[in-house]
């Protein structure tokens, strides 16, 4: 399908593969000048891995082409890119909240100088001034960025990288600009939009909220694992036929564990609040997989520590019929909880501990005598572990490092699994590991369940928590909107939900 | 807490071949081992040592009535003794995540502190020098409530306790150095006489070492100070008292510091005012050079001893062969502390960035 108007970028025969996992297959891409393209799909689909093999971030696989402006570009050559005039806003910002509004201007581009290399204040202030006009924005430049409201930080970044391309930006790639802002800051977000797009650049709008992408986009395209099923005109499709196209690869998987019985009530959250989430009341009893799904900002991230106890929170939190106190960690594990976070790299794993000492690390105490921790035991207990969990290392005494996310995960569930917790916590237990790895993960996260585990799993990952869970909890905006039981938990229906869209 | 080794793989689970874990790659470790080490010498792990006994060669062929006598080899193991168990409990905070500059002012203060125990004090030698023991590790306690607790920078407490442990040394010894006379002379003996020839103050070192070693190695406590030091959010997460045993590891720390103090006076049989000062940076510079030794990465014990005699060879052999340069043991140790951290610096960027 053409656009009018003469195409800025054209990308084609993209594909990426990590591994033995293809998360790119072949996505070609068109955007017009003054167009605003959206890019969908659900998390996975390769919609951050398409944004980074166009930033150079990643290397695509072999025959990929990019054309900008009727040049040819090397991709993967993150300067070659940015001569030819693409910018990217990532969700971050990259902005620095210490300084002022004119100095995040400045920085990267250059003080305006007078006389003895002194600052010329008053320029400088005036070209601030000027580069967010130049998005139709108008704030006091003296502020500082920490001061701001996150769609101002927004303003001040496009206006960034607009200024930073001399007003030769050819295409702007805006990464889930949304998520963390208020309902009420998007319309001057998408005002913003508007004005970059008038000045004929073309933007790629990456984003989870359907509402937006009918408010701005022109066109939308749409990733289904790593392929591209298709590229539509807002104006003629509606909520429902994207939603479709979103969801169209995905196969309603058939559940494999049997429900089994339900003992008593293990986890009790009473009115938890913190961070994003406001007030949430759950349940989970012995042998019961509770899920949670929500999008980015809906508080699902932050869930698992806030009961854990690892960010601190307000209402209780009760374990078997004990209350846990907030931010200690060390007291929840006692308790029998265990959790296996998100950031497996940072929070997960122990990096420069070895895969021997990563498996035992909750459990040390109990392999030694007389403070001495036995060898043989060390190794015999790490090794059944290791084979239980079946995680392929190279031997007990490699660095962590040196094994697959997959494997590291495996590693990270075992140690929890092996202190006899009453409950476990998942967040994102399968994010970045591989397919089979996950199906592993899947299996191991059952056999702990049928034997009287009680489990909260938060994911983004829809179809994950239908083929884990017995029930599901949606969240929007920092509260539980709606609960759905097995065996009627579908996918589609759980992002129908997640996204505020009537099923 | 349960620990069943026993315990098979879980129901309905396909049992995987026993020992993949171990067959999986040729070698331990080869994916992570530099090119330039393989072989039966390993020199990533032991280049060190090589390197020392190399400098001992090669000192001993060029300077055979000087360096290579057992009188030198003697005064090379006595002065590392006093520095070693400095060196070693820098080791300690640095495994445990955390850092004690004022390890050299608790020194001082540790010998201020015995000298007037005993002058003014009209104590026994035994518990004078336990008192100030205790002092070490209460110092290590302040230092490591001002860091856990108030979340004050652990370099900038330590400064500070610095700077307050030298008024307070000044304040118990009025800044003079005191004869210690009246201790009779089995304190002097603690520090002075020798076993099988061998001077005594090496025995304190290796008994220092070898419960460091075994503490750190052999114990739930040492296997968890490392997961802090390398990890302190993933060694919360796993319910480890991070705060509770960095405090720990910071008055362990202080009470070695003392111990060297103990020694140092005992050695001298002189309360010596302003002797820690010097200990310092060599302590520092055979810490982070240990770390790239025996265990690479790890602030470990078996690696600190190579590294401290490494530097102590190295120090020695070159103020022989120039004795009219003063200034070359600053040098030396003030380039190896440069270069050790040079070295973890890049070990670490690229562990980050693979």
């Amino acid at each position: 399908m053409e656009a009018e108007g003469q195409a800025r970028l054209q990308l084609a025969g993209v594909s990426k593969t990590f591994g033995a996992v293809r998360v790119l297959d072949d996505v070609s891409l068109d955007i017009a000048a003054g167009e605003v393209h959206a890019l969908v799909g659900q998390n996975g689909s390769g919609k951050s891995t398409l944004i980074k093999v166009l930033a150079g971030f990643y290397q695509a696989d072999p025959g990929a082409t990019a054309v900008i402006d009727g040049a040819p570009r090397e991709l993967g050559d993150p300067n070659d890119i940015h001569a030819a005039g693409v910018r990217f806003v990532h969700q971050d910002l990259g902005l620095v909240p210490a300084l002022s509004v004119v100095d995040n201007l400045a920085l990267g581009h250059g003080y305006a100088r007078s006389q003895g290399m002194r600052i010329n204040w008053r320029e400088q202030r005036a070209a601030a001034r000027r580069a967010l006009a130049a998005v139709g924005y108008e704030l006091d430049v003296r502020r500082l960025v920490d001061d701001l409201q996150p769609v101002e930080r927004t303003a001040v970044a496009i206006a960034r990288a607009l200024q930073s391309a001399h007003g030769e930006m050819s295409i702007l790639v805006l990464d889930e600009p949304t998520a963390t802002m208020p309902k009420g800051e998007v319309q001057r977000l998408v005002q913003i939009v508007r004005a970059v797009r008038s000045r004929g650049v073309g933007v790629l709008y990456v984003s989870h909220h359907l509402e937006e992408v009918f408010e701005l986009a022109d066109r939308v395209t749409v990733l289904v694992d790593g392929q591209r099923v298709g590229t539509e005109r807002c104006s003629q499709i509606d909520h429902k036929k994207l939603v479709t196209m979103m969801t169209g690869g995905v196969v309603d998987d058939v559940r494999r564990r049997a429900v089994g019985t339900r003992g008593k009530t293990m986890l009790s959250l009473e009115r938890l609040s913190g961070a994003e989430l406001t007030g949430l009341d759950l349940q989970v009893r012995a042998g019961e997989v509770v899920g949670v799904a929500g999008i980015t900002g809906s508080g699902r991230e932050e869930i698992c520590s806030l009961v854990f106890g690892s960010k601190p929170r307000r209402g209780t939190v009760t374990v078997g019929d004990r209350e846990l106190p907030p931010s200690r960690p060390d007291r929840s594990c006692r308790a029998g909880l265990a959790l296996v976070p998100a950031n497996r790299l940072r929070d997960g794993v122990v990096i420069g501990l070895n895969v021997r000492e990563n498996l035992n690390i909750t459990t040390t105490r109990g392999l030694a005598k007389f403070s001495f921790i036995r060898p043989g035991l060390d190794r015999r207990q790490a090794a059944a572990l290791g084979t239980k969990m079946s995680v392929k290392a190279p031997s007990l005494d490699a660095s962590i490092e040196a094994l697959s996310g997959g494997n590291q995960q495996k590693v990270v569930l075992g140690k929890w699994l092996q202190t006899n917790p009453s409950v476990l916590l998942l967040d994102e237990p399968t994010q970045g590991v591989d397919i089979s790895a996950k199906a592993e993960i899947h299996r191991l996260i059952d056999d702990a369940v049928s034997q009287g585990l009680a489990v909260l799993v938060c994911s983004s990952d829809e179809a994950e928590l239908e083929r884990l869970c017995d029930r599901v909890v949606v969240l929007r905006e920092g509260r539980a909107v709606a609960e759905v039981a097995a065996p009627d938990i579908r996918t589609r229906q759980l992002i129908h939900l997640s996204l505020g869209l009537t099923a | 807490m349960t620990t069943s080794s026993t315990s098979g793989p879980a129901p309905g689970h396909r049992a995987a071949a026993p020992e993949r874990l171990e067959r999986d790659a040729p070698g331990p470790d080869s994916k992570n081992r530099p090119a330039w080490s393989a072989g039966a010498l390993r020199l990533d792990r032991f280049s060190g040592l090589y390197l020392a006994v190399v400098l001992v060669v090669v000192f001993s062929v060029m300077l055979p009535d000087t360096f290579g006598t057992m009188d030198n080899a003697r005064v090379i193991a006595a002065s590392s003794a006093i520095a070693g168990i400095l060196t070693l409990s820098v080791a300690l905070s640095m495994a445990a995540g955390t850092f004690d500059i004022s390890l050299a002012a608790n020194m001082t203060f540790s010998i201020c502190l015995l000298g007037a125990l005993l002058t003014r004090g009209d104590l026994a030698w035994p518990v004078a020098v336990s008192l100030t023991i205790v002092a070490g590790a209460l110092v290590g306690a302040v230092n490591a409530f001002v860091i856990t607790r108030f979340g004050v920078e652990a370099i900038v407490a330590t400064l500070g306790m610095s700077s307050v442990l030298a008024a307070l040394s000044f304040w118990v010894s009025d800044g003079q150095t005191v004869l210690i006379s009246d201790a009779g002379p089995s304190f002097a003996d603690a520090g002075q006489s020798t076993i099988a020839s061998v001077p005594i103050t090496v025995f304190y070192l290796a008994a220092v070492a070898i419960a460091l070693w075994f503490v750190l190695e052999h114990t739930p406590f040492g296997r968890y100070l490392y997961a802090i030091g390398s990890n302190p959010q993933a060694a919360k997460l796993a319910g480890i008292k991070v705060q509770r045993l960095q405090s720990l590891s910071l008055m362990i720390t202080g009470a070695l510091a003392a111990l060297a103090g103990v020694i140092l006076t005992m050695q001298l049989g002189a309360a010596s005012f302003g002797a820690g000062a010097p200990y310092l940076l060599p302590a520092f510079a055979a810490t982070f050079l240990g770390s790239t030794q025996i265990l690479p990465g790890r602030f470990n014990v078996r690696g600190t001893i190579v590294a401290l005699y490494l530097l102590a060879i190295a120090v020695k052999g070159l103020q022989l062969q120039f004795p009219d340069l003063p200034w070359i043991k600053d040098l030396v140790e003030g380039s190896v502390l440069i270069v050790a951290v040079s070295i973890t610096a890049r070990a670490i960027s690229r562990r980050s960035t693979r």
